[in-house]
């Protein structure tokens, strides 16, 4: 052992005893619990049903997952004896992160971090808390002013009863910004957020989940739409504002990509996240688009899945197409998607239409208009129901070494079909052949067949078949 | 012994910002008190061997030798065009702009939230003072046009008709040295140019 290892012997002793002791106060202390940070700020009284607390900060403590005990007692974040490891391990409750972060955790003071002792951060942490307090402020009074401008009669007002309105629309939206405003330097909502731990029925979660969706994935999609030609084929027009992620088994589809038959035989799951409050009703739309019709040598429509009425709120993405209820929901049943031999690549597009709010459709009318798949067409759907189409994901098809048993198991007949390309002849007329050994084909140069007869394509001698 | 106190310090100082960055004025402290941060203890018994052992060379050889060794080497070593050492605007560029572009530093979780921290930080607060200068601006020039506002309207000192004194403030003659008279009293600024803006058939 070291000079410095014997010398720091006993301090480190009293450290680890001493440490044993301090777990309880400092487990609570690393849960970052948020309420540490808003303890000395007073939230504002919420005034009307629309304003949601901006308070990023619910009691989490209660509920924390970074305070895992075994029943043993042993913290299984902070154990680092080998022994106290196995113990946890036998258990069926391993220790949580590497052993270097454990003996990390056990080691250090666990201090929260917004009360890190650093100059510049806790100094930047003031000045943000008083630009909070600010915009606080400011919400406050413009939701007064909101609610004064409401009671008012409109013909008191100059402008009437259409500038009352503007200036309510106007003074509404400087409320949701100032909502996020108030809470967009926090770090802890940062980190919240990036964990994917964050509130989404608060607005600046959704904000950042909007944010980031807008930074990719939409972009990504809106690609595909241009790219796919989704957008003069199947509607004049579509803005996806709704991000939708689809998953077949536990597999994320990109959208656009060429998935086996057998992967899409069964019905994917959707995962819906709408950016704006409130629950409401969606319709589900799967459809062909790329169904090919040899009478007319051109393309119709199949609509391969069907629902209507299925809740979506921002803190409810998942949608299982599988598990819609059969009764009040599921129109037209999941079809596996298909692509003939030869035909190409057929374009399932899945779309997410927002219903009225509070509207619900009619399934038997549903099924009764559109339970013949054929000729399905997405605008008539949208204009008949007075649908908003908001999300959209894509994924195709082609023929494959399953596609004749989905077809099969389907009871769809047409397995043994084989597209083939029409071939088109051109009306100019034979090409004349150019080239010096062309020029030199007769009698006259016969010093020189052994050059010029052997064009490809060209009988060597009059009478022969081939070169 | 002073010597050797201030190099423990400086000494002390240099490890600290390796171990943990922003301590340092708890750092200073320690060398009277007690420890207060516990994982730098090691770090202390650690320093207080070194230190002991590598001042034992006395200064005044240590620095004899590179003086002497310098002397004759530059005679022989070819003259810089701004003597022995360089520039220090040269060495500032040097260090700018290196050749191989130094690699981006990597944070961990939590130093990368502060950072971000104090950045929104400082973000906010030069946006705040560029908000409330052009604030004190705007109220300047608001407040001084409408004292010319009041005077276009007010009848002068005594019998002077209405706007004289505006007329006065207007005037720019010696605004811009003593008896000097703006460019743009040459020809009056309108707001819209004249009907016959340019004579093209002018002649002298």
């Amino acid at each position: 052992m070291s000079s410095c290892q014997r010398v720091a012997r006993p301090i480190t002793r009293s450290l680890q005893q001493s440490h044993v002791s301090h777990i309880s106060p400092f487990a609570l202390g690393r849960a970052f619990s948020q309420s540490a940070a808003r303890k000395d700020e007073v939230p504002p009284s919420t005034t009307s049903a629309p304003a949601a607390e901006p308070v990023p900060s619910p009691a989490s403590t209660a509920a924390s997952p970074s305070e895992p005990k075994a029943p043993s007692g042993v913290d299984r974040d902070t154990v680092t004896a080998y022994w106290a490891e196995r113990r946890l391990i036998k258990q069926g409750t391993p220790p949580v992160g590497s052993r270097r972060r454990r003996a990390a955790i056990k080691t250090s003071e666990n201090i929260p971090f917004e009360q890190l002792p650093y100059q510049a951060f806790q100094e930047a942490r003031k000045i943000l808390q008083e630009d909070r307090q600010e915009k606080l402020r400011a919400l406050q009074s413009t939701l007064a002013s909101i609610k004064k401008l409401e009671e008012t009669p409109a013909d008191q007002l100059p402008g009437g009863e259409r500038k009352k309105n503007m200036r309510l629309t106007s003074l509404r939206a400087h409320v949701e910004e100032l909502k996020i405003l108030a809470d967009i330097n926090d770090p802890i909502v940062k980190r919240k957020f990036e964990d994917g731990l964050g509130d989404m029925n608060k607005p600046i979660y959704r904000h950042l989940a909007e944010k980031k969706w807008r930074g990719y994935p939409f972009r990504l999609i809106t690609q595909r739409i241009e790219q796919l030609n989704i957008v003069p084929d199947v509607l004049p027009k579509f803005e996806p504002t709704v991000d939708v992620q689809m998953y077949f088994r536990q597999d994320k589809v990109e959208p656009g990509e060429i998935l086996p038959s057998l992967v899409t035989e069964k019905p994917p799951r959707l995962k819906v996240q709408v950016f704006n409050s409130g629950e409401r009703l969606m319709s589900v739309v799967v459809m062909d688009s790329d169904v090919p019709n040899a009478e007319t040598d051109s393309f119709d429509r199949r609509c391969h899945y069907l629902a209507a009425n299925v809740p979506i709120s921002p803190d409810q993405p998942s949608l299982p197409l599988s598990k819609v209820n059969k009764e009040t929901q599921l129109a037209v049943p999941w079809l596996p998607a298909f692509s003939q031999m030869g035909a190409p690549y057929h374009r399932l597009s899945v779309f997410i239409l927002e219903q009225k709010p509070g509207e619900t459709l009619d399934i038997a009318k549903l099924k009764e208009l559109y339970s013949a798949r054929d000729g399905f067409s997405l605008k008539s759907f949208r204009d008949k129901f007075g649908l908003n189409p908001v999300g959209f994901n894509i994924f195709r098809t082609v023929w494959d070494e399953g596609t004749a048993g989905v077809m099969e198991r389907a009871g769809v007949p047409g397995a043994n079909i084989q597209f083939k390309h029409k071939r088109v002849y051109s009306l100019k007329g034979e090409k004349k052949q150019r080239g010096w050994e062309v020029k030199r084909q007769k009698p006259k140069y016969k010093s020189l067949w052994k050059y010029t007869h052997r064009i490809r394509g060209l009988p060597r001698y009059k009478g022969r078949k081939l070169d | 012994m002073a010597a050797t106190l201030s190099n423990l310090t400086s000494t002390l100082a240099r490890l600290s910002v390796s171990r943990s960055a922003g301590c340092t004025s708890t750092l200073l402290h320690r060398t009277a008190a007690a420890p207060t941060r516990r994982s730098l203890t090691p770090v202390l018994s650690t320093v207080s061997v070194l230190s002991s052992r590598s001042f034992s060379a006395t200064p005044g050889a240590a620095k004899g030798a590179p003086a002497k060794g310098g002397a004759p080497k530059a005679s022989k070593r070819r003259r810089k065009v701004k003597g022995d050492k360089p520039d220090p605007r040269i060495r500032n560029l040097k260090i700018s702009n290196p050749r191989k572009v130094p690699a981006p530093l990597r944070f961990a979780r939590n130093r990368h939230l502060r950072h971000w921290t104090i950045h929104r930080a400082w973000l906010l607060w030069q946006r705040k003072e560029r908000e409330g200068e052009e604030r004190e601006l705007m109220r300047m020039y608001q407040s001084m046009a409408s004292a010319c506002e009041e005077l276009r309207t007010t009848s002068g000192p005594g019998t002077r008709d209405e706007g004289y004194l505006y007329r006065v403030a207007m005037e720019k003659k010696g605004l811009f040295g003593h008896n000097a008279v703006p460019i743009e009293y040459a020809r009056p600024q309108t707001e819209t140019p004249a009907r016959i803006p340019w004579n093209h058939d002018w002649t002298r």
